[in-house]
């Protein structure tokens, strides 16, 4: 489940901007069968190659080619496809340096790598050039989400929606910041709004959304809708790594560990990262077949490790590998002290303070789980967390409280179980009585 | 995401479809507004108010705010003509401190109801009788609309003006949340005000019966008096020569775009056209407020010319309902706020020197924000591209333009001495204690044609802003050694609007009727020549 957040937010982040970004419409060329199924951006890489064989002195083909490489990346989630899209941009700036669309797919592609300080001095800096782009305000969005920056991130997302009311890119933005701040039913609003707005052609588009929502639906519990929306996702984009994650996520909710497994383990051969091998083991250990969830584990770990000092990497996954399953907490927290040195989310915050919490610094885990939760999201993973910290620094009432919260936000969340077992742990009185 | 693909498409119309030579007519300048017709600010004015027996050197009692929106009413184009939108919320704002922030606001607001609607057009009337069905006494058509009960009137609006001082000068108040003190505008009979409908000819209605029935002057607060409704454009300019990047007609003088003495001389109402009035027929929406002068000024009196408190910056602005990030756990009396769509002080601002990607930011920012455009006040790239245009025959003073200064700060000659220059902002600045000019003397060039009541003191409805824009923009007439020919005979010989205007409450001219309406081209009479 924690790759799946992660996922997910990746999946913002790589999103929708790159479908966006590709100016213009993107015929089939006439060079592919129209028989030969291809996905949205790999037309548009088919696309953007002849166009630079036709024109090999123009910039624009290469920027669009490097966008539907950044696309592809989504579509995929390999992320080989940005470097390919950063030759791409070179030799864009190379005919025309400092080109409007080249600086902003340049922009995505570090977003997309995960290198959000720098998106964000980027899209700064074009913003005070371009005021009225209303995908550079995405971007200033997305660094700032990423970087823990909410206040400044919700500016931008507000100027997306006044600029131009409706944008889907705007929407999208406008209904994460919305789950952030704890508000389900207006994103899941938003997000439907920008569904509607999406048209059918843009395959993968929509079933980011539907994926969005159905995360959306399964965060308050309500499965069966979530169920239906993801399989409508799988439909739309066969084997997509999202909706798959998701999926595997309302199985496991629906106590269908063995499922969850299957589609983490499709997933997992599909987009073989880190992350995904840990949800898979994790699936693995709640299917009750820990000799194949060991098997994972070590290859996540191995895999973790090697990006361990990259931007993009599976640290968040490692903390809690470190804390939860391998009895590492100093790891754990030598880790979690990594990440938080380039960003203070409140996803990264919660990792450090439950490896805080692991190393015995529960009243230091309870400032940041706090300041986390300060955010206003409802996610019964932090909720669950807080309780727990809570508890191990004594504080029953507050224990009992963020357990409440976490199990009022999604009774059957993955953390309902240990968060019901948390919950009859504790005294019946505070022992400050 | 072909939805946003489109948008750019749209934008990227506009990239090209712009030429570097645009010229003032606030009409659909930047890209969000040519979205948003409703919305979209064609004019403001500000100005002393006269009447038609004015005599020199008058005390100074009124000012006279007049904002415009909704550009190009072809009145002939039914059935629905041209109401206001009741979703935008039409402000006219008044800075007194001089901080650009707003300590007074006049707010609009309208509401649409349709009197007959099985009915097919929004308008529909004739004769005394109006007409039966045959053979019986059964009506059909009611009688012409004289008045606002009529119900062939169909479609009729009425609005609502709310006055605001608002509480705390200079803090941000130019969000909705602060209300100040407002006040709610009534006719002293109770009845409502209603907009006047476009003129959609002879037959359906006595227009001009309708507009002086619109125009309420015996309001709950005494000495104010209101006017919302199609009229005729007051605005005129060769739009087609503008717009075709700056292809002005070749004139007396022999060079395009450049006038001669005799073509640009004399009082406005002597005035003659050289050139079409590419407006001319076409109609506008208007909202009109007069208001003692002692309701805008910072001191509550009226000012002399010489008190720095007599000069006021003003500025109209529309907004429409917004989306925002944050739900308001109150949303049934906050409504999650408003948007601004637009917003307009000068008449050459945003259309001819902010660059086209900053276009909707200016539009939506507030002016107390103006600083972040001042590279496009002090160095404007249209002046090099006019330059170019002619060249090397006009020579333009060079960046920085400080001399364009006085259009955006609180400077000499609008403003008295004293006055505090305040923040970089897009405002129409108007000092309150300067006479008005009698009509028949007054001069289109306003300051510039040595008439202290006009543009950019405020700007009237006849002051050609046009010509004085070509002068003081591009030529630089303002600047040290720029005040010489050809400079101070930039023009688009186009000196007079098509339409005779009211010498009182609310200066506009009477809409054209949608039957005989006549839009002067080049080449026939009055609409100069084609070349």
């Amino acid at each position: 489940m924690n790759s799946l957040v992660k996922r997910l937010i990746k999946g913002l982040i790589k999103g929708l901007a790159i479908a966006i970004l590709s100016l213009a419409a993107t015929p089939v060329p006439a060079q592919v069968s129209i028989n030969e199924v291809r996905s949205p951006a790999q037309q548009k890489i088919a696309w953007a190659q002849a166009e630079i064989g036709r024109n090999p002195k123009r910039y624009q083909p290469f920027n669009q080619l490097a966008i539907a490489l950044a696309r592809r990346a989504r579509e995929t989630s390999d992320v080989n496809y940005y470097a390919q899209a950063e030759t791409a941009l070179d030799k864009s700036f190379a005919l025309s340096p400092d080109n409007l669309d080249g600086l902003k797919a340049q922009t995505w592609i570090l977003l997309g790598k995960h290198e959000f300080a720098k998106a964000a001095a980027l899209a700064r800096q074009l913003n005070e050039r371009w005021p009225d782009d209303v995908l550079i305000y995405g971007f200033l969005t997305d660094a700032n989400v990423e970087l823990g920056n909410y206040a400044e991130a919700e500016k931008a997302a507000q100027w997306m929606l006044d600029i131009r009311p409706g944008n889907v890119p705007g929407l999208t933005r406008a209904a994460y910041l919305r789950e952030l701040f704890g508000d389900i039913d207006g994103s899941v609003e938003l997000m439907e709004m920008a569904y509607q707005q999406t048209p059918p052609t843009e395959l993968e588009d929509r079933a980011w959304i539907l994926t969005q929502v159905a995360h959306l639906r399964s965060q308050t519990g309500k499965l069966s809708e979530a169920e239906t929306l993801l399989q409508q996702a799988l439909v739309l984009f066969p084997n997509y790594h999202y909706a798959l994650g998701q999926l595997a996520r309302v199985k496991t909710m629906q106590g269908r560990h063995g499922e969850a497994a299957d589609l983490l383990s499709l997933r997992y051969r599909n987009a073989p990262h880190a992350e995904n091998a840990y949800s898979l083991a994790e699936a693995l250990v709640r299917a009750g077949r820990p000799a194949d969830a060991q098997e994972f584990f070590t290859e996540f770990e191995v895999k973790g490790r090697k990006e361990l000092e990259l931007t993009d990497n599976a640290n968040r996954e490692l903390i809690f590998y470190y804390t939860d399953y391998a009895n590492r907490p100093a790891e754990a927290l030598r880790i979690a002290e990594l990440e938080l040195a380039r960003r203070h989310d409140a996803y990264t915050l919660d990792a450090y303070a439950w490896a805080l919490s692991a190393n015995g610094k529960n009243n230091e885990a309870r400032t940041h789980i706090e300041r986390a939760l300060a955010v206003g999201l409802r996610d019964p993973q932090l909720l669950y967390h807080a309780g727990a910290i809570a508890a191990r620094a004594g504080d029953v009432d507050a224990a009992r409280n963020w357990l409440k919260q976490s199990l009022e936000a999604n009774p059957v969340s993955e953390f309902s179980g240990p968060g019901r077992d948390a919950l009859a742990k504790l005294p019946a009185f505070s022992s400050a009585l | 995401m072909i939805g946003y693909r489109s948008m750019i498409a749209v934008l990227l119309a506009f990239l090209v479809g712009v030429p570097p030579a645009a010229l003032p007519s606030n009409h659909r300048e930047a890209p969000i507004t040519a979205l948003d017709h409703k919305a979209d600010i064609t004019d403001i004015f500000a100005f002393v108010s006269y009447g038609p027996n004015q005599k020199s050197n008058t005390k100074p009692s009124k000012v006279t705010l007049i904002l415009n929106v909704d550009p190009f009413l072809e009145p002939a184009n039914g059935p629905t003509l041209f109401p206001f939108d009741p979703d935008i919320l039409y402000e006219i704002n008044v800075d007194n401190d001089h901080d650009a922030v707003a300590d007074v606001t006049f707010q609009f607001r309208f509401v649409t109801e349709y009197q007959l609607p099985d009915i097919y057009t929004s308008v529909v009337g004739i004769g005394d009788n109006g007409a039966n069905a045959p053979g019986t006494s059964n009506p059909v058509v009611p009688p012409q609309i004289r008045d606002f009960n009529n119900p062939g009137l169909n479609l009729r609006q009425h609005y609502n003006v709310t006055t605001i001082r608002h509480r705390h000068p200079g803090r941000g108040h130019q969000d909705f949340d602060d209300q100040g003190e407002s006040s709610q505008l009534r006719n002293r009979d109770g009845s409502p005000f209603f907009a006047v409908p476009a003129n959609a000819g002879p037959r359906t209605m006595d227009y001009s019966k309708l507009f002086e029935k619109g125009t309420y002057k015996e309001l709950n607060l005494p000495g104010i008096s209101v006017f919302a409704g199609t009229v005729d454009d007051p605005f005129w300019i060769d739009l087609g020569a503008a717009f075709d990047t700056a292809n002005f007609r070749t004139l007396g003088s022999g060079i395009p775009g450049v006038l001669t003495d005799q073509e640009d001389s004399g009082p406005y109402l002597q005035g003659k056209n050289f050139a079409s009035d590419t407006v001319s027929g076409y109609g506008v929406n208007t909202l009109a407020i007069e208001v003692p002068i002692e309701l805008l000024t910072s001191t509550g009196e009226i000012e002399p010319a010489t008190s720095p408190a007599a000069t006021i910056g003003v500025w109209g602005k529309t907004s429409r309902p917004r989306v925002t990030v944050r739900r308001s756990p109150f949303s049934a009396t906050t409504a999650g706020g408003w948007r601004q769509v637009q917003r307009m002080g000068n008449p050459l601002i945003n259309e001819l020197l902010i660059g086209i990607g900053s276009k909707d930011r200016f539009s939506m920012d507030q002016p107390k924000n103006d600083a972040q455009f001042a590279k496009f006040f002090l160095d404007p790239p249209i002046v090099r591209a006019v330059e170019a245009l002619y060249g090397g025959a006009l020579k333009v003073p060079a960046a920085p333009r400080n001399d364009l200064l006085p259009l955006v700060t609180y400077a000499a000659p609008i403003a008295a001495p004293g006055t505090a220059a305040g923040p970089i902002a897009d405002l129409l600045r108007l000092n309150t204690g300067v006479p008005a000019t009698p009509f028949e003397q007054a001069s289109r060039l306003g300051l510039i044609g040595g008439d202290p009541a006009g543009y950019p003191n405020g700007r009237r409805v006849f002051d050609d802003v046009t010509d004085i824009t070509l002068r003081v923009g591009v030529g630089g007439i303002l600047a040290k050694g720029f005040n010489v020919f050809p400079n101070n005979r930039l023009g688009d010989g186009v000196n007079l609007n098509d339409a005779d205007y009211i010498a009182g409450f609310p200066y506009v001219a009477l809409c054209p009727d949608g039957r005989n309406r006549r839009h002067v081209d080049p080449g026939e009479a009055g609409g100069g020549p084609v070349t």
